[in-house]
């Protein structure tokens, strides 16, 4: 195994590129905007904590590995579905990376709403698919985005027609294969939902428990005048996964996006969720909960732009750490100079459930008009010593107690989950999680 | 009368320290089955130290004495061993817990303390009638059941809430620490009656209190002054009626005197 030491003594840049020439030989304009996004990427290197944006996450564990672009493989389902979300809507599994039509809901279209797979899609017109990546991508993306972009095998395309409401959530499952070691899945989700649509959004990352893997996954998502977003993103994958998340939502007048950023899973996880309201009467709900236990490090980095006037926020984060975990909020909200009679609220509540425990947690406001309403609140605390005396006096010893304190904390973000097919997953997680029977 | 009567509680030379203070300084006490005592004091006496110890509150150190509960060392057991084994305290301060269902409570509560008396646990529907049953005595309604515990109640909401708990959990000894601080005249005989309505030839009621007024509700059959953390007088209920009138001074002085 010199060769790889010697390999992986390599920049990142060098490393990935060899990976990219090994992978795509030929030349298209897709092939040519994988490569320019790769030389971005191979320029700027993987995020270093001397940019404040990364202050608190270190990713030389992530930098010194070498993942190979995980190619497609045939997946049996039994092995896959005791993972999925029961009843969860419409499913789209992508296993490693590659959408898996086997394991996939069957004429999964709905009036209104169209579904492609970037891969099927790219194969026929590569030159279509480059152009939708440029006019969906944000424009100024960062490194790891570039590395989704330069290495991307599938995703997904959501369309919605205007008016459209499925009756359905859409569940995308981004899935590890059993044996996947070494491996790295690059999907991109593209959410476009046309003026009045609505749709529920759930994507669910799992597994990863045989060796391990790299997870980078981007999700566009625009929202039209008067369409509704509601996007889950529960991230469970095993502990010894690395995970990198960016969602970009960018809202037009009237429309409204919520996201739902739930973190539990990874060795180490990171996601970026920036969002842009862009017309008067945007409205967004940023609702998360990380908990991180054992050594994970579990961080949620968002950003709210109100880049219009009359546009609302409303951000809710829990964290809780366990053990010698490690979790870190950082809310960035932006109000622009024209962004007048802006409303931003944003609440960060941490609960620290051993002195090994860290929690971060930073609110950065940046407002350049002068007729706005911007709240912020950040604690960290421990559990209440009273009222875990007062439920042990009613006769539940200390774990049960304990648990009781620990899912209480996490309710408000629990209760505001609307779809129940994922809240009841999500209270499943956090009792195995927290030790609790019931 | 052939059989010799072991006190349901017996508190023997209790000494306590809190942080570097010395809070109870030899405190003994007896009580009976079927008995209800109240403990009397000035503020700062150890009047509520006593009870929460009794409870099994961290925080506090026993540096001499005992306390033998039926027969057992009640200082050995955790907190949650002691309410399964019958002993309840009414916290003076019931905590506020959001996000936790005050009905959900009731029912771990319950069906912990019926595990432990290898009693089978109530399905939904029986806890139901049960609780609603209790709910009347206590002039509550049912939103009080699917709210957080004790969240946004008010003072006297807080203090039913415990008598309620109370009822449903059916202590053998129950420890009501200033369960007449801030209630109305109403409320206060609602509290009353829950009270009195539990008392039974198998049950012991140890209740703490500033006022005599509670007394007049709830007839204790022993009288107790605390102060200075030991019991300097005990009496029968004329005694809460002499504080009343008289202050603590008094008995302090003849205790000193003794």
């Amino acid at each position: 195994m010199s060769v790889v030491t010697l390999q992986e003594s390599r920049p990142a840049g060098e490393r990935y590129r060899a990976a990219f020439d090994a992978r795509w030989s030929t030349s298209d304009a897709l092939v040519e905007l994988r490569r320019a996004a790769l030389e971005r990427f191979a320029a700027a290197g993987f995020p270093t904590q001397r940019q404040e944006d990364w202050k608190y996450t270190n990713l030389r564990r992530l930098e010194a590995r070498t993942f190979a672009p995980a190619t497609s493989t045939a997946v049996a389902l039994g092995a896959h579905e005791q993972h999925w979300i029961a009843n969860a809507g419409i499913r789209i599994v992508l296993v490693n990376g590659h959408w898996m039509p086997a394991l996939s809901s069957v004429g999964a279209q709905l009036p209104g709403m169209t579904l492609l797979t970037l891969k099927q899609w790219a194969e026929h017109d590569p030159a279509a698919v480059a152009a939708l990546l440029e006019q969906s991508a944000r424009p100024q993306p960062g490194a790891l985005e570039d590395l989704n972009l330069a290495f991307f095998e599938d995703g997904v395309l959501l369309d919605l027609a205007a008016g459209a409401a499925p009756d359905q959530p859409i569940y995308i499952v981004h899935q590890w294969s059993d044996a996947a070691a070494q491996l790295m899945s690059n999907p991109r989700v593209i959410v476009r939902a046309a003026p009045n649509s609505r749709c529920t959004l759930i994507e669910h990352f799992v597994g990863g428990a045989a060796g391990e893997c790299f997870t980078n996954a981007v999700t566009e998502i625009d929202v039209a005048a008067g369409a509704r977003v509601e996007h889950y993103r529960i991230q469970q994958e095993s502990q010894r996964a690395f995970h990198i998340g960016h969602v970009n939502a960018r809202v037009q007048q009237g429309g409204h996006y919520s996201s739902h950023d739930i973190a539990l899973g990874a060795s180490l996880a990171r996601l970026n969720l920036g969002t842009v309201l862009q017309g008067p009467g945007a409205h967004v709900d940023l609702y998360g909960l990380f908990a991180p236990v054992a050594s994970q490090h579990l961080d949620s980095h968002t950003t709210i732009d109100h880049a219009a006037p009359h546009t609302t926020s409303v951000e809710n984060y829990r964290g809780i750490a366990a053990e010698r975990g490690r979790g870190v909020f950082n809310g960035k909200v932006i109000v622009r100079p024209d962004a007048q009679k802006t409303d931003a609220q944003q609440s960060s509540r941490n609960l620290l459930l051993a002195a090994g425990a860290e929690i971060d947690t930073k609110p950065e406001l940046e407002i350049y008009a002068d007729d706005v309403k911007c709240s912020h609140g950040a604690t960290t605390g421990q559990l209440d010593a009273t009222a875990l005396f007062y439920l042990r006096s009613r006769g539940l010893d200390e774990a049960a107690a304990r648990g009781l304190l620990i899912r209480a904390f996490a309710e408000s973000i629990v209760s505001s989950i609307g779809t129940p097919a994922v809240r009841d997953h999500l209270e499943k997680l956090l009792d195995e999680r927290y030790g609790m029977s019931s | 009368m052939s059989m010799l009567k072991i006190p349901m509680l017996k508190i023997d030379g209790l000494h306590v320290r809190a942080g570097d203070k010395q809070v109870l300084n030899g405190v003994s006490l007896e009580v009976g089955a079927g008995e209800v005592h109240a403990i009397m004091g000035p503020n700062g006496s150890g009047k509520s130290t006593l009870v929460q110890v009794l409870a099994g509150r961290e925080g506090y150190e026993v540096t001499a004495g005992s306390v033998s509960y039926q027969g057992r060392d009640l200082l050995a057991l955790p907190p949650e061993e002691r309410a399964r084994e019958g002993v309840f305290l009414a916290f003076q301060y019931p905590v506020e817990i959001p996000g936790v269902n005050n009905v959900y409570l009731l029912k771990a509560g319950l069906n912990a303390v019926r595990k432990h008396r290898g009693l089978p646990e109530l399905d939904a529907f029986e806890f139901l009638a049960l609780v609603r049953e209790k709910m009347k005595l206590m002039h509550m309604d049912e939103s009080f059941l699917n709210r957080g515990v004790n969240e946004g109640f008010s003072g006297g909401e807080k203090k039913r809430n415990e008598i309620l708990q109370m009822a449903v959990l059916e202590p053998t000894l129950a420890l009501l620490d200033e369960t007449d601080s801030g209630l109305d005249i109403d409320a206060l005989r609602v509290v009353a009656n829950g009270v009195n309505s539990l008392r039974r030839q198998d049950r012991a009621i140890v209740m703490v209190t500033h006022y005599q007024r509670l007394l007049e509700y709830i007839e204790p059959d022993r009288v107790h002054v605390l102060s200075g953390g030991r019991i300097l007088k005990s009496g029968d209920k004329s005694l809460a009626l002499e504080l009343e009138k008289r202050g603590y001074d008094w008995v302090k002085q003849e205790a000193a005197a003794a």
